[in-house]
């Protein structure tokens, strides 16, 4: 031991200069690092600045769209106009309902939506119980797969679900976008189960034991003790699974071939496809929809009346959730343990 | 395998009967002590499975899923992707080369130009995406005005990034109208004109990829924030007590506390990256994919080695620098720097 130290030392004795310039300029750093009076507040200053720099970049997308939607054909043009269109025009919303046909794709939308995401959060705070708490055989193979699922990507093994959903006789159906979140699956589904599991580690056993005591079953405990107390990450999971199944467009677009069974967010592609036609084009587009009085045209602005109604429900959805959400982080609903 | 999983339901009623035997037997065991040793031993291994039984009927569902849907298409897809003949009728599959991987290598000229081209952006992304959500859920995290309105503005472009609008947005040029209202007041033109109009276009890119970036960082801003609020004040104040610096609080509390959420961060941001809906490489293998099923299952194996093999040497750093827990950290530290320990002691003590 004593020759270990010692041959240690040796080594480090070269380093001496360096151990001491390193010490010099810690000492110099502390010295300078209680901030008093001014500099705190400029420090307070500059933190502020950055916030808000970055916020603004944050909320720019969702202002231009707002902002835009609103907009006529001549504001659009000028050059003076940056912010505030001149006059208001909500006839883009109206064109952009029509042209969407957007009683027709909400349903189908909002249905695969709550469906999905109820699923997933119902199956997989069962399935992350379950790994948390209990101890069973191939648990260890079984997690390694959660991890596993949550690396591969879907394109990878793409055609072989597809070729299962046409042998069973599901595609054009609502089944494979549905039931594989009943079963921990779907829309990165692994992803919710390590929330779920990381927030049941940090939850005490002692709950679980007194409600046995009290003769609760132990599928009853988890439904009327522990799954009320993951309420947090449950609104965590609920907020992220709605947004990914309201906003995606790859697995539906390749097992849902039906028009009449597609959903809202790609339809923004027929308006922008009718705002890239030809004037003739458009005007007979217009003519049919029974919208044409010679002043409304198809432009960006209409495009962005339609990006404002299709991303409006998630947007309200937000807005109704967004305090428990926040709560849901700040108690630590998902910890990294 | 099926097999399998309806033993486990069946098992199911028992698990669930077992308990009243159970409570008979633990009384037992505690009047008849003398007699104890043989029936605690049964009663012990009685939990143990009937634990073990509850396990499984709650981890049941996934069981399913996995072999429904990961497993079943995973070994199918790597049969097809090394299949020579295939019948699609009868999902019937014969022969073995795997020409199928050479043709993506050598023959299609499409498709390593986009690889190439995705990792490359990958690598631009990945180091921006991590440091600047980072400095944002930091930022967020302190004790500042308005910190619950900060947290939404941060989180709306994940609510319409994820999807079409934001393509749309992007499309519209977006991004270039957030610089133009920045261009001017962020670095004046006189200083620009100073430097010349290679330097002023390499810094509009530079913007330009930033600002997209932030763009798509609403996740990794929320799971560090989540990270960022599971730390105890507790270690703050007592480094605080002790002397440390802000500077030296952040590098040495803050960043080994939330190692673990920088774990599923990074493994996040990187499948993320790679199957984000704007990467062409996607919409290529998607192309591909369902005209002809051998090959598109090879380029997708193709990719997901790749990913895999980067996360792999993700877990491969970060297991070393892993915050577990304190009884754990000790022990690693006595582990390795057995001799170390004694040297510095009194370097901190002069401090």
């Amino acid at each position: 031991m004593n020759a270990s130290i010692e041959s240690s030392q040796l080594k480090k004795r070269p380093n001496a200069l360096l151990s001491n310039l390193k010490l010099r300029w810690s000492l110099f750093t502390r010295k300078y690092a209680n901030l008093t009076g001014v500099k705190r507040i400029l420090v307070r200053l500059v933190m502020y600045l950055l916030i808000m720099g970055l916020a603004f970049v944050f909320i720019f997308p969702f202002i231009y769209m707002i902002t835009t939607s609103l907009m006529s054909d001549a504001d659009l043009n000028s050059t003076s106009v940056a912010w505030l269109p001149t006059e208001i025009k909500f006839e883009n919303y109206a064109i952009a309902l029509q042209i969407m046909n957007i009683s027709r794709y909400i349903k189908n939308s909002a249905f695969v939506t709550v469906i999905a995401s109820v699923g997933h959060v119902l199956a997989c705070s069962f399935v992350g119980y379950g790994f948390a708490r209990f101890n069973f055989p191939l648990k260890k193979f079984l997690f390694a797969m959660v991890i596993l699922a949550f690396i591969v990507p879907t394109q990878t093994i793409i055609t072989p679900l597809y070729l299962t959903y046409s042998n069973m006789q599901w595609l054009d159906t609502y089944l494979p976008l549905t039931v594989p979140a009943f079963l921990g699956f779907g829309l990165r589904g692994a992803l919710y189960i390590f929330l779920f599991r990381q927030f049941f580690l940090t939850v005490p056993k002692s709950l679980e034991e007194a409600a046995r005591i009290d003769g609760c079953g132990f599928l009853m405990t988890f439904w009327r003790i522990v799954f009320p107390l993951a309420k947090a990450t449950v609104v965590v999971a609920l907020v992220l699974s709605v947004v990914w199944h309201w906003n995606d467009a790859y697995e539906t677009g390749i097992y849902i071939s039906k028009p009449s069974m597609a959903f809202l967010p790609p339809r923004l592609k027929a308006i922008v496809s009718a705002a890239n036609a030809l004037p003739e084009d458009q005007q007979a587009m217009m003519r049919q929809l029974g919208l044409d009085d010679g002043e409304d045209i198809l432009n960006d602005a209409v495009v962005m009346a339609g990006a404002v109604i299709i991303s409006a429900p998630v947007l309200l959805f937000f807005a109704f959730a967004q305090r428990q959400f926040m709560q849901g982080i700040e108690r630590s609903g998902i910890t990294g343990e | 395998m099926e097999k399998k999983k309806e033993i486990s339901q069946n098992k199911k009623p028992q698990g669930t009967a077992k308990p009243q035997n159970k409570e008979k037997t633990q009384e037992k065991a505690s009047v008849q002590k003398v007699q104890a040793s043989n029936g605690k031993k049964k009663f012990k291994l009685d939990l143990h499975t009937r634990n073990s039984l509850k396990g499984l009927v709650f981890v049941s569902p996934y069981i399913l899923g996995v072999l429904m849907f990961f497993i079943y298409p995973i070994i199918f897809s790597l049969r097809l992707s090394v299949s020579t003949d295939i019948k699609i009728v009868g999902m019937h599959m014969s022969g073995f080369s795997l020409s199928q991987y050479i043709r993506g290598f050598v023959v299609d000229v499409e498709f390593l130009p986009t690889f190439g081209a995705a990792i490359k952006d990958t690598m631009v992304n990945f180091p921006l995406i991590i440091v600047l959500s980072l400095i944002i859920a930091v930022l967020l995290n302190r004790d500042i005005k308005f910190r619950g309105l900060f947290r939404v503005i941060f989180f709306i472009p994940f609510l319409l990034g994820s999807g079409e609008v934001m393509q749309q947005l992007l499309n519209q040029g977006v991004d270039r109208a957030v610089l133009n209202i920045m261009d001017g007041r962020l670095i004046p033109y006189n200083v620009l004109m100073y430097f010349g109009s290679t330097i002023t276009d390499a810094v509009q890119t530079i913007l330009g990829v930033l600002v997209t970036v932030l763009w798509g960082c609403g996740v990794q801003i929320l799971l560090f924030l989540s990270g960022l609020q599971s730390i105890s004040p507790a270690l703050y104040e007592a480094a605080k007590i002790d002397g440390a610096t802000e500077w030296e609080i952040f590098w040495k509390v803050t960043i080994p506390m939330i190692s673990p959420m920088m774990l599923l961060n990074l493994v996040y941001t990187l499948v993320d990256s790679f199957t984000n809906k704007s990467s062409e490489l996607l919409t290529y293998v998607n192309k591909v994919g369902l005209k002809e099923f051998q090959y598109g299952s090879a380029l997708g194996w193709i990719y997901f080695a790749f990913i895999g093999l980067l996360v792999a040497i993700v877990f491969a750093i970060m297991q070393r620098h892993i915050h577990t827990s304190e009884v754990e950290e000790v022990k690693k530290r006595e582990r390795k720097h057995r001799v170390f320990t004694i040297e510095k002691a009194p370097k901190r003590t002069f401090e």
